[in-house]
C-alpha cells in the first residue's frame, strides 16, 4: 500500500471512529490487513491495536476462514456491502463471556462489512459490528411467552371440549334410566298383570338407583372440586371396607359370570379415613372391573402391607386400557371411547372421584395395562395408622332382622308422595303409622292426649314452620312426655353440614333423602325402647 | 421499449446464473436446501410499474433497497409481501416468527436475504458488462406498496425503465414469491440490453 493511500484511509476512517463508540469498528486495507481497531473492541475482546494492528485479519481471527467469511471480505474489496445478520451468522468475532446470565456464551452480534472506496476506487474495508445480545434474549423470550400462551390456550380448548363431551354423556346418561322409568310406569297403567308388574317394578328401581348414583357420582365430584367434601375421618379396617364393597358388587359380578377372587395380608394396620368414602372407592374400582371384563374373567382383589402403607389393588381380565390413554384414565370426564357409539354407559367419574378422594386420605392411585385386551390393575396406596391395631378380618355378627312391630311412628312430610312412602316403607316393617302434612299439624297431633308417638321421623325443609322449628318447639317443652320424644330428620339436604345442623337442632339422627328403608328402620330401632321393655300396644 | 423474446430469453438465462449463486449461498447459511428460479421477467416504463406490480403484490409490502452505482446505475429492490417474508423467514430459520414489526430479528434476516440475492444478480450484470458495480448498505422498509413506488419516483428525473423479475423461493417443499425490481435509467437500460445481445452471440454454437 502506498503511502498516499494510508493517508487516504486513515482520513477516511477517521470520522468513523469519532462518530461510533457503541459498536465495533475495524477497518482493513486492501490487502485485508487491519489497520484500525477502535476502542469499542479493545474493550470488548481485550486486545490492543499494538496486538492486531499491522497483523492480517485472518491471523488474527483464524476461524473466519473456516467459517467462510473471508468470502465476504473478498466480495467488499470487489464493491459489494454484505450484511450478515445475527440469526444466519451469530457472530463474526467471537466474544466469549456469560451475558445477562442467560446462558449465552457468546456475543450475538450482527454486522457489516462494506468497501472503503476513494474516488471509485476500493481501497480497503470497514467492518461495523453491534452488540445484539439484549435483543436476541428479549426475543427468545417473548417467544416463550408466545409458545407458554399458545400451549395454555390449546389446554384451555381440551378442557372445554371435554366440557362438551361430559355434558353430551351427561345427558344421555340421565334420560336413559328416565326412559325406562317413564316407558314401565306407562306399561304399569295399561296392563295391570301381576307378572308385568312384577317385572315393571323392578326394572323401574334399577333404573332409579342407577340415576341416583350418577346424581351422587356428579355432587361428589362438585364438592370435591369446591373444596366442601368433608371426610368422617376414624380409624378404618381397610379390609371390611373392601370386603363390603365386593359383597355390594358380587350379584352384578355373578350375572356376567365373573369370579370375584379376595385376598387380603392377614393382621393389617388400620387406615385413618372415612369409611364410607373408602367404600366408594373400591366400589368404583370393582363396578368398573366388572363393566370392562368380558363374561367368564375374573377380578382379583388384594389388600397388603408395604412399608408405611396399605395397597389395594383390584386385577381385571377385562379389555385393558390403550397406552395412549393410561395418563388420562384419572382425569374427570375422560372416556376412552366418547364416542356416541361406545359400548360402555357411565359419566367417565368414577375413577376421577377415586382419585379425588384417595388423594383426600393422602393415599394415591395408580393403573398398569398390558394394553388393549390385557386387563388392568388398578392400585390405591393409603398411609397405614402407626398403632398397629390388628384388624378384624372375621365378618361381623349377621344382623337380626328388624322389625318395627308395635313401634308407633308420627311422619311430617308436606310433600303428599314423600309421606305415601315413608308410610308404606315403614308399615312394611310393621310400624303403627300416622302421617301429617305440616309441622302445626304435627304439634296438634302430638299435644293430643289421645295419642302416643315412639318416634317422631319428619322432613326438615317445609314451608311455614320447618322440621328445624318443629323439633326445637318439641325440645323446649318444659316438662311432658314430649320432650324425650326421639326425632329422626328425614331431608333431601344430604351434606354432612345438614347433619351436624339437624342434630344440633334437636334430632337424634338424619336420614338422607332417596330414603334406604334398612337405614330408616335400624335408625328407629336404635331410638326406640327394646321389645322386652315397650309397653304393649 | 419492449424486450424481444429473445432478450427476454437471455435475460432468464443469465439472471438464473445470479439466483443460483445466492441460492447457493443460503444453502449454505441455512444448511437446508434452498432452490430460486425466475419465472418471469418483465420490463415496464416506470409510471406503468406500479399496475404491474400490484397485479402481484398489495398492501404492505417488505422490501430491501440497494442502490448501485458505477458505469450502469439504478435502485435494485427485493420486494415480499408482508406474508411471504413471514413464511420465507419461518423457512429459512426453523422457528416460528412473530410480526415483522416487533421482529427485530427476522427484518435482519430478511435483509440479508435481500442483500444476497440483489449483489448475485447485480454481481452478474457487472461481470457480463465488464465493468465494477459500486452498492449502498441495503436498506429494509416496510410500507404500502404504492407509498414505496412514490418514494423511488421522487427525486430522479430523466425516463426510467423497470426490470420486474419473479423470484421463485423454494424450500421445505414450500414456495414463497418475492419480486425483484431493477429501475435503470434508459442509457443503462440499453448498455445492459446490448450486452445481453452480445453475450447471447457468443453462446451460442458457431
Amino acid at each position: 500500500m502506498s503511502d498516499s493511500n494510508a493517508t487516504l484511509l486513515e482520513a477516511a476512517s477517521a470520522r468513523w471512529f469519532e462518530e461510533l463508540d457503541d459498536r465495533g469498528v475495524l477497518i482493513t486495507d486492501d490487502r485485508l490487513i487491519i489497520r484500525r481497531w477502535n476502542p469499542w473492541l479493545i474493550a470488548q475482546t481485550g486486545r490492543r491495536p499494538q496486538d492486531v494492528v499491522g497483523r492480517p485479519l485472518f491471523e488474527c481471527y483464524p476461524t473466519l476462514v473456516g467459517r467462510g467469511v473471508d468470502r465476504y471480505y473478498r466480495e467488499a474489496l470487489a464493491g459489494e456491502v454484505r450484511i450478515l445478520s445475527e440469526r444466519f451468522h451469530r457472530f463474526l468475532l467471537p466474544i466469549t463471556r456469560n451475558f445477562h446470565g442467560a446462558g449465552l456464551t457468546e456475543m450475538a452480534q450482527t454486522a457489516r462489512i462494506e468497501p472503503l472506496a476513494h474516488n471509485g476506487v476500493v481501497i480497503g474495508t470497514i467492518t461495523l459490528i453491534e452488540d445484539v445480545t439484549d435483543r436476541v434474549v428479549a426475543e427468545r423470550e417473548l417467544r416463550n411467552q408466545i409458545a407458554a400462551s399458545e400451549r395454555a390456550r390449546r389446554v384451555a380448548e381440551e378442557a372445554s371440549r371435554l366440557k362438551d363431551d361430559f355434558l353430551a354423556t351427561l345427558s344421555h346418561e340421565i334420560r336413559t334410566p328416565l326412559n325406562a322409568v317413564l316407558g314401565w310406569t306407562r306399561i304399569l297403567r295399561t296392563q295391570p298383570s301381576p307378572r308385568s308388574q312384577a317385572h315393571a317394578l323392578e326394572v323401574i328401581e334399577r333404573n332409579a338407583i342407577s340415576q341416583m348414583r350418577l346424581v351422587e357420582d356428579l355432587l361428589d365430584m362438585a364438592r370435591i372440586i369446591s373444596g366442601k367434601l368433608r371426610l368422617n375421618v376414624e380409624s378404618v379396617a381397610l379390609t371390611e371396607v373392601a370386603q363390603a364393597a365386593v359383597d355390594v358388587v358380587a350379584p352384578a359380578a355373578a350375572a356376567k359370570q365373573i369370579a370375584i377372587e379376595v385376598w387380603f395380608e392377614d393382621e393389617l394396620p388400620m387406615v385413618s379415613g372415612d369409611a364410607e368414602r373408602l367404600q366408594q372407592v373400591v366400589w368404583n374400582l370393582l363396578s368398573n372391573a366388572v363393566k370392562f371384563t368380558e363374561p367368564g374373567g375374573s377380578i382379583r382383589v388384594q389388600i397388603k402391607r408395604e412399608k408405611g402403607i396399605l395397597r389395594l389393588s383390584v386385577q381385571d381380565t377385562g379389555q385393558g386400557i390403550a397406552p395412549e390413554f393410561v395418563p388420562y384414565v384419572f382425569d374427570r370426564f375422560r372416556q376412552a371411547d366418547s364416542s356416541a357409539s361406545r359400548r360402555h354407559g357411565g359419566l367417565g367419574l368414577g375413577l376421577a372421584l377415586v382419585r379425588q378422594i384417595v388423594e383426600l386420605h393422602g393415599g394415591s392411585v395408580g393403573v398398569e395395562s398390558g394394553g388393549t385386551k390385557k386387563g388392568s390393575t388398578f392400585s390405591v396406596t393409603l398411609p397405614a395408622v402407626h398403632a398397629l391395631g390388628a384388624q378384624n378380618n372375621s365378618a361381623p355378627a349377621a344382623a337380626e332382622p328388624v322389625t318395627l312391630k308395635g313401634v308407633s311412628i308420627l311422619i311430617v312430610d308436606d310433600e303428599s308422595d314423600a309421606r305415601e312412602l315413608l308410610v308404606a316403607i315403614l308399615r312394611d316393617y310393621g310400624a303403627d303409622v300416622r302421617a301429617v302434612g305440616s309441622a302445626v299439624a304435627a304439634m296438634d297431633m302430638l299435644n293430643d292426649d289421645g295419642f302416643h308417638a315412639d318416634v317422631l321421623v319428619s322432613d326438615v325443609g317445609m314451608p311455614g314452620t320447618d322440621g328445624f322449628a318443629l323439633v326445637r318447639e318439641i325440645r323446649s317443652q318444659a316438662a311432658g312426655k314430649l320432650r324425650h320424644l326421639p326425632a329422626i330428620a328425614v331431608t333431601a339436604y344430604a351434606n354432612p353440614e345438614d347433619r351436624v345442623r339437624a342434630l344440633v337442632a334437636g334430632y337424634q339422627n338424619h336420614i338422607p333423602k332417596p330414603v334406604d328403608a334398612n337405614a330408616l328402620a335400624a335408625a328407629i330401632v336404635q331410638l326406640v325402647p327394646r321389645e322386652g321393655s315397650r309397653k304393649p300396644a | 421499449m419492449q424486450l424481444t423474446t429473445t432478450q427476454q430469453d437471455a435475460l432468464i438465462e443469465l439472471l438464473n446464473i445470479g439466483f443460483g449463486r445466492a441460492a447457493a449461498s443460503l444453502s449454505q447459511l441455512t444448511g437446508h436446501r434452498v432452490l430460486l428460479d425466475v419465472p418471469q421477467v418483465s420490463l415496464h416504463a416506470i409510471d406503468d410499474v406500479g399496475e404491474a406490480l400490484e397485479r402481484n403484490v398489495r398492501g404492505a409490502v417488505a422490501s430491501v433497497h440497494q442502490i448501485f452505482t458505477g458505469p450502469v446505475s439504478g435502485d435494485a429492490l427485493l420486494i415480499l409481501d408482508e406474508a411471504g417474508a413471514t413464511i420465507l423467514k419461518e423457512l429459512l430459520t426453523n422457528e416460528p416468527a412473530l410480526p415483522l414489526s416487533i421482529d427485530a430479528s427476522a427484518r435482519e434476516v430478511i435483509t440479508e436475504v435481500g442483500n444476497i440475492l440483489l449483489n448475485a444478480c447485480l454481481g452478474t450484470f457487472g461481470n457480463l458488462l465488464k465493468v465494477q458495480v459500486s452498492f449502498s448498505v441495503p436498506h429494509l422498509s416496510i410500507e404500502h406498496v404504492g407509498r414505496l413506488l412514490e418514494s423511488l419516483m421522487v427525486a430522479q428525473q430523466g425516463i426510467r425503465y423497470a426490470l420486474i423479475v419473479h423470484a421463485a423461493f423454494r424450500l421445505r417443499d414450500t414456495q414463497v414469491t418475492g419480486y425483484l425490481m431493477i429501475v435503470l435509467s434508459v442509457a443503462s437500460l440499453d448498455r445492459l440490453i446490448r450486452a445481453i445481445e452480445d453475450w447471447e452471440t457468443g453462446q451460442q454454437p458457431q
